[in-house]
């Protein structure tokens, strides 16, 4: 046990220490030149020189990306040429908003992701129309969804929220950043709701597309599973239908679709940078977009580490989940 | 004790089968599977249930227990205490099932949940974990208190196998059925399970189905055996009147083509020509009547059911029983004389050892190394100095059990492994062919059985009509007609694949065929067809042949030597017929002893066979061994092959001869 | 180490049948009918445009079907149906590029892995795990928005992250293959790595590799159209679907169909392509 999380923990670090490497090359092979971004296009040739000096920019590539791994460890992700803060503190700030969102998009994406599989699993009238609409589902940008649940809940029937996160403007912010549990935290049931309120479009638009992979996933291993042998001899000795896909099916059943979530989140990730554009939401997603027509490739690098490494890591949890469940999973 | 059948025709039977009809659904057609089947089976009997692939044994099992696919279209009764299977709602069976059924499968790995420890499995069905322990005990797994918390893969196939059964018996049901308990099982604990099954009959007094392929296998406990044919009966009645008096033609033939120990070495084995009808298109009449020599006009018109042709004894043919007798009477001795076509014996002459070398192994070493789980590697000795000659034209057969290495020493002379030490000089430094078990897999699936034949006549240079005239002539050599070459491997049936590969092997003909269980994923009357070929090839292109086989009757047609194998070790080696009738190594005995054969019966060998992972020291039979001595387990012992007898031929690895 | 299942491909592999129950036939013959659809769209678009996509042509935000605009006319007065086609014809020939890249890189890559074995698998199988490992969607934004936006970055970046799914899953089919005696077999007759390789090896791998990227088609559309929608695609004027609902976000509450059918494009673009990977799948067999 304590050697498989060793060594997993380990292949964690390899992952992340590539995804460094990738994204100093990114660095060095863009065509925005920081100290120009950082100067401005009139600065002079010294005064040039002078900051590609102070930067490290006239060292050797090797001994650049270790002054930036060891700014890395210290949590020094440099400077945004846009808001002018450092990236971590930037990320700081946004991050809450965003991980409320993608939480509770996961939350959204698991829960109908089951139903789904069940719905289809089981033999009903309806079971032939909802696959039709599962591949239609699968099929659409999650911006268009975006704009549908706006122009329909907003606009049609004003039943919720389309921009932001809360309606108040003396919210909590703190202590988590998450607005539904400060909300209660502070004693202001109301603003959870409404934060509730705020999350359930930028949700539904972000977790419909991973629901119905996770559906599909966990389905075909259902239908997999109860054909199996085991589940045979289940019946054979007489158990109930239920207890026999408890025991049996469901359990075995759930491996594959464990994975299929730890994958998703990595879609879920680009999806948070182009729903939080459609709904004003102020998280990571936004403060990306902002930063990518300005060329702010600091703030740009910083949030892709972020979400590598988050994505990284919640794999890796995944994968020690499973080597835990399943006995024959060889570390 | 075969004779003396405790069903007595008056006590109410446990389950009727009457006029069963299963069709099920595969793609858009239909699989007439079963199409009228009568029977029934009484208290505490055990009917042992034959036939070949896809003659509808395991629907009928799933019949009995309920459990046909919701798809499958089904007429008649199958009673179980008075519930029918087929029709009553599923909770009715569901109890049933619970209350007075117990099922055994073939596979034991995948019959068994693999992420659910085992204990929790049988306790499912023994409603506690103390009856669970006790059900363990009895079905006699070592050590059972601890293996409650293993899972399935941490087990052997044979206690796997007893798991399964302990599940089966649990809550004493009066039927268990089990379909193919043994077939994934070697010979010495299959021959533990199946008395096994006949001690917790007379313990429990439950009735078996019990469902096999190989006759010996019913031929050992069944009380009354049927024959199924095409998804109807052939032939039913008491064990020992169906295997000496059967009545129908089929059960003769099957009788005919099965290998014992004591079938003929001298004259090509009798065939079952022909393949089991189409059941998508099932025949009117008789279903057997186009493989029949006695078929007649009536036959193939009118479905034939089964009469009463002795008291208790069924037979499902037109002709009277005198006439199927006296025509096989015939038919025998016509055999006794080669037919053209098949040309002499299967093996050749019993000849020693001479001439110039075709293969010598010496002391050779292969060890693996295979995950242990946790991150570690283990060893796995696969071969542990292993010296082998063969000589000439010779045939050597390499018998053993699963895991004993047979499959690596075949693989390590074809070179497709490297030895880890020791020597194989080939005599002639050309490159053995082999032949695989499995031949459709052997065929590379895209390309034309032409393409294939034609891929070892590259280096030779020859024009493209040459090549295809070549290819013919290979295809010829194995009965196949030149209009093969067109197709590809999934076109063709199990029997033509094994041809094709023999085609392929000595298109250029090679001085050493290897043959890996070429036959054990046949038919009966398919594999005796291929060891007649083999032989024939093997006079005509004079090649030495190595025979891996898990199966002595077949070594012992197919070889002029027996090598004996046991956790990477020649433990025996000699003639033929001197290590079958006069096996001298203990391990031999045991072997030869557990042959599923008529009317034998010696008691099983104990244990597992060992784990080449932790080949136990000094003599590696040890644990299992009746006569095994002190000294056998000191780990300094290194029992090697000493001549026995005159002339030093025959060599036996143990070091108590003297007691034998 | 970088091994283990932490890259196991799920991305669209356990996908069961969709429309099962019409008829294996009846669903091929309707993807190859799509299928034919799309790409005949997307090569005639210049042909069958109404309009220039890229210069107004009428008044501003009109309405579909005013003034015979069918889907009428965007807020500088473009014609909406003429950017759709454009938008159609640049998203087929990039998710085009990108699968056959794809195919090729990864391709080749888990072809010599599968059939070499040893060491030679161990090392790309690393490398192609540990990308496999990362987000592919977060790296090929942070690729284009690093690189400037431009269709060629876009499809480099996108192809960048692409191939290593390919690669696992020809080398996953190929090593299953290498497991089948039928290579043994060949071996023995006499057949070289390279004749083993060509010949025994990847035949077999091509149904997989062509099921894969067909039913890869849909998600990839909808990840080059996330990457124009954040304004990764070719720059302003050109017509991308992603983009021109990005731009006109600004529209939706008064004139909807100015966003929403850009978008609604892509929904039937990827809807054909799943539909058409699914026939695909049904044709070849399950895999
Ligand atoms: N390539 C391999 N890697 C690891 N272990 C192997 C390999 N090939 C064979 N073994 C192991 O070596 C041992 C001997 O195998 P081998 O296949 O020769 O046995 P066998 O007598 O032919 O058995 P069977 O009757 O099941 O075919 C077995 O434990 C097997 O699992
Ligand atoms: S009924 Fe006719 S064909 Fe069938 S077994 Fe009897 S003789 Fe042969
Ligand atoms: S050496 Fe000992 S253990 Fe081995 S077979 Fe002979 S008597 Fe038995
Ligand atoms: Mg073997």
């Amino acid at each position: 046990m304590i050697q498989l999380v060793s060594k997993r923990l380990g292949a964690m670090a390899v992952i992340i220490l590539v995804l460094t490497a990738v994204v100093f090359a990114l660095q060095k092979a863009s065509p925005f030149d920081p100290v120009h971004s950082m100067l401005g296009p009139s600065a002079s040739r010294e005064a040039v020189a002078q900051q590609r000096h102070a930067l490290g920019l006239d060292q050797p590539l090797p001994s650049q990306y270790w002054h930036y791994l060891t700014a890395l460890l210290h949590a020094d992700l440099g400077m945004s040429y846009r808001t002018r803060h450092p990236i971590t503190a930037d990320l700081a700030t946004f991050l809450p908003a965003t991980a409320e969102l993608a939480l509770f998009a996961l939350v959204l994406a698991l829960v109908l992701g089951t139903a789904l599989a069940v719905a289809t699993t089981l033999r009903w009238r309806g079971a032939g129309v909802l696959r039709f609409v599962l591949v239609a589902g699968a099929s659409t940008p999650a911006f268009l969804l975006a704009i549908g649940g706006i122009l329909i809940f907003y606009q049609l029937l004003g039943w919720l929220p389309a921009t932001g996160r809360t309606s108040f403007t003396d919210a909590p912010t703190g202590p988590t950043g998450l607005l539904t549990l400060d909300g209660l935290l502070a004693g202001r049931p109301e603003v959870t709701l409404d934060a509730m309120g705020h999350l359930v479009l930028p949700g539904l638009a972000l977790a419909i597309g991973p629901a119905v992979s996770i559906g599909r996933v966990l389905r075909s291993s259902l239908v997999g599973n109860r054909r199996t042998d085991y589940v045979r001899t289940a019946m054979a000795k007489g158990l109930s239908e239920g207890s026999v896909l408890r025991k049996h099916v469901v359990r075995n059943s759930l491996g594959p679709a464990l994975s299929m979530t730890g994958l998703q989140i990595g879609l879920m990730f680009a999806g948070v940078l182009v729903i939080e554009n459609v709904f004003s939401w102020p998280g990571i997603g936004q403060y990306t977009s902002l930063s990518i027509p300005v060329g702010d490739f600091p703030a740009i690098a910083g949030v892709t580490l972020l979400l590598g490494a988050g994505f990284v890591a919640i794999n890796t949890i995944v994968d020690i989940l499973q080597a835990v469940a399943d006995p024959r999973i060889d570390v | 004790m075969l004779d003396s059948s405790p069903h007595v025709a008056e006590t109410p039977a446990v389950a009727e089968i009457d006029a069963l009809h299963v069709t099920l659904r595969r793609g858009d057609q239909d699989i007439h599977a079963i199409r009228g089947m009568s029977l029934d089976i009484g208290p505490g009997e055990i009917l042992g249930l034959v036939g070949e692939s896809g003659s509808g044994k395991s629907v009928l099992a799933m019949s009995m227990l309920g459990l046909l696919p919701g798809d499958a279209r089904t007429s008649g009764r199958c009673l179980v205490h008075g519930d029918d299977m087929l029709s009553a709602p599923a909770e009715v069976r569901r109890r049933r099932r619970r209350s007075s059924l117990g099922a055994v499968f073939q596979d034991p790995m995948t019959s068994l949940n693999p992420t659910m420890r085992i204990g929790a499995q049988v306790a499912e069905a023994a409603e506690s974990d103390e009856e669970a322990l006790r059900l363990l005990k009895a079905v006699g797994i070592p050590d059972a208190h601890r293996r409650m918390g293993a899972f399935p893969h941490e087990l052997s196939g044979g206690l796997r196998q007893r798991v399964m059964i302990a599940m089966a018996v649990a809550g004493s049901p009066s039927l268990v059925v089990a379909d193919e308990p043994t077939t994934a099982l070697d010979v010495t604990v299959q021959a533990q399970v199946l008395a096994l099954l006949r001690s917790l009959r007379d313990q429990i007094g439950c009735s078996f189905l019990l469902i096999t392929h190989d006759l010996g296998v019913a031929a050992r406990v069944a009380d009354r055996v049927a024959v199924m044919y095409a998804g109807r009966l052939a032939e039913m009645g008491p064990t020992g009147v169906v295997l000496r008096e059967a009545a129908h033609p089929y059960s003769l033939g099957l009788l005919g083509s099965r290998l014992s120990l004591g079938s003929s070495r001298t004259e090509p084995l009798a065939t079952l020509p022909g393949e089991v009808p189409d059941p998508t298109r099932p025949p009117a009449g008789c279903p057997f009547a186009p493989r029949c020599d006695l078929v007649t006009d009536r036959c193939a018109q009118e479905p034939v059911d089964p009469v009463e042709v002795a008291p208790g004894h069924l037979s499902a043919c037109v002709l009277p029983i005198e006439q199927v007798r006296g025509a096989t009477e015939k038919a025998r001795e016509k055999e006794g004389a080669p037919p053209a076509g098949t040309s002499g014996h299967p093996a050749g002459s019993s000849t020693q050892p001479q001439g110039d070398v075709a293969v010598d192994v010496r002391r050779v070493v292969k060890t693996f190394w295979v995950k242990a789980g946790r991150g570690r590697k283990q060893r796995l000795a696969a071969l542990r100095d292993i010296s082998l000659t063969v000589a000439d034209g010779e045939s050597v057969a390499i018998v053993g059990e699963s895991g004993s290495g047979k499959s690596t020493l075949l693989r390590v002379i074809a070179g497709l492994e490297h030895a880890g030490g020791g020597e194989i000089a080939l005599g002639h430094g050309v490159r053995p062919q082999m032949v695989f078990q499995d031949a459709g897999a052997s065929l590379t699936p895209w390309l034309t059985v032409g393409d294939l034949i034609g891929e070892r006549l590259r280096r030779e240079r020859m024009s493209k009509p040459q090549r295809v005239e070549r290819v013919a002539a290979a295809l010829a050599q194995v009965g196949l007609p030149a209009d093969v070459a067109g197709v590809r491997a999934a076109q063709l049936s199990g029997g033509q694949r094994q041809r094709v590969a023999l085609a392929r092997a000595t298109v250029v003909p090679p001085k050493v065929l290897l043959c890996d269980e070429p036959t054990s994923a046949l038919d009966v009357s398919l594999a005796s067809g291929v060891i007649n070929l083999i032989g024939r090839l093997r006079r005509e292109l004079g090649m030495a042949v190595v025979f891996v086989t898990h199966d002595l009757s077949v070594a012992r047609i197919v070889a002029d030597r027996i090598a004996v194998m046991y956790l990477g070790r020649i433990v025996e080696l000699g003639d033929a017929e001197d290590v079958v009738h006069h096996p001298r190594h203990p391990y031999t005995r045991a072997l030869i002893g557990a042959v599923p054969d008529f009317g034998a019966d010696p008691p099983a060998l104990p244990g597992d066979p060992a784990s080449p992972l932790r080949p136990p020291p000094g003599c590696s039979f040890h644990p299992r061994c009746p006569i095994a001595a002190e000294v056998c387990a000191d780990p300094d012992l290194h029992p090697r092959l000493l001549g026995i007898g005159h002339g030093q031929v025959h060599q036996v690895a143990c070091i108590r001869t003297e007691v034998l | 180490m970088a091994t283990g299942s932490t890259a196991t491909p799920v991305r669209s592999r356990a996908r069961p049948r969709l429309l099962s129950g019409g008829g294996t036939t009846r669903l091929s013959q309707a993807a190859a009918g799509l299928f034919a659809l799309t790409t005949l769209i997307a090569l005639l678009a210049p042909l069958i445009e109404p309009y220039d996509p890229l210069l107004p042509v009428g008044q501003p935000q009109l309405a579909p079907g005013e003034q015979g605009f069918l889907l009428g006319t965007d807020s500088i007065g473009r014609d909406i149906l003429s950017r759709v086609l454009a938008g159609w014809q640049s998203s087929w020939w990039a998710a085009v590029i990108v699968i056959a890249s794809g195919l090729l890189v990864g391709g080749l890559v888990g072809l010599v892995a599968g059939t070499f074995g040893g060491i030679v698998d161990n090392v790309l199988m690393r490398i192609t795990d540990t990308f496999l490992a990362l987000p592919a969607p977060v790296i090929a934004i942070a690729v284009a928005a690093t690189l400037g936006p431009s269709f060629a970055h876009t499809l480099l970046a996108v192809g960048i992250v692409w191939w290593p799914f390919y690669a696992r899953i020809i080398r996953g089919e190929i090593r299953t293959l290498a497991a089948r005696p039928h290579v043994e077999a060949a071996r023995l007759a006499g057949a070289g790595r390279i004749r083993l390789g060509l010949r025994h090896l990847l035949p077999g791998a091509v149904p997989t590799a062509v099921v894969t990227a067909s039913l890869d088609v849909g998600s990839l559309l909808l990840t080059l159209a996330g990457l124009s929608f954040l304004g990764l695609g070719q720059s302003a004027p050109a017509a991308e679907l992603g983009a021109d609902t990005a731009k006109n976000l600004s529209f939706l509450l008064q004139d909807w169909w100015i966003p929403v059918v850009p978008g609604v494009a892509v929904m039937v673009m990827a809807l054909f392509g799943n539909i058409a990977g699914d026939g695909v799948r049904n044709l070849l067999g399950d895999r």
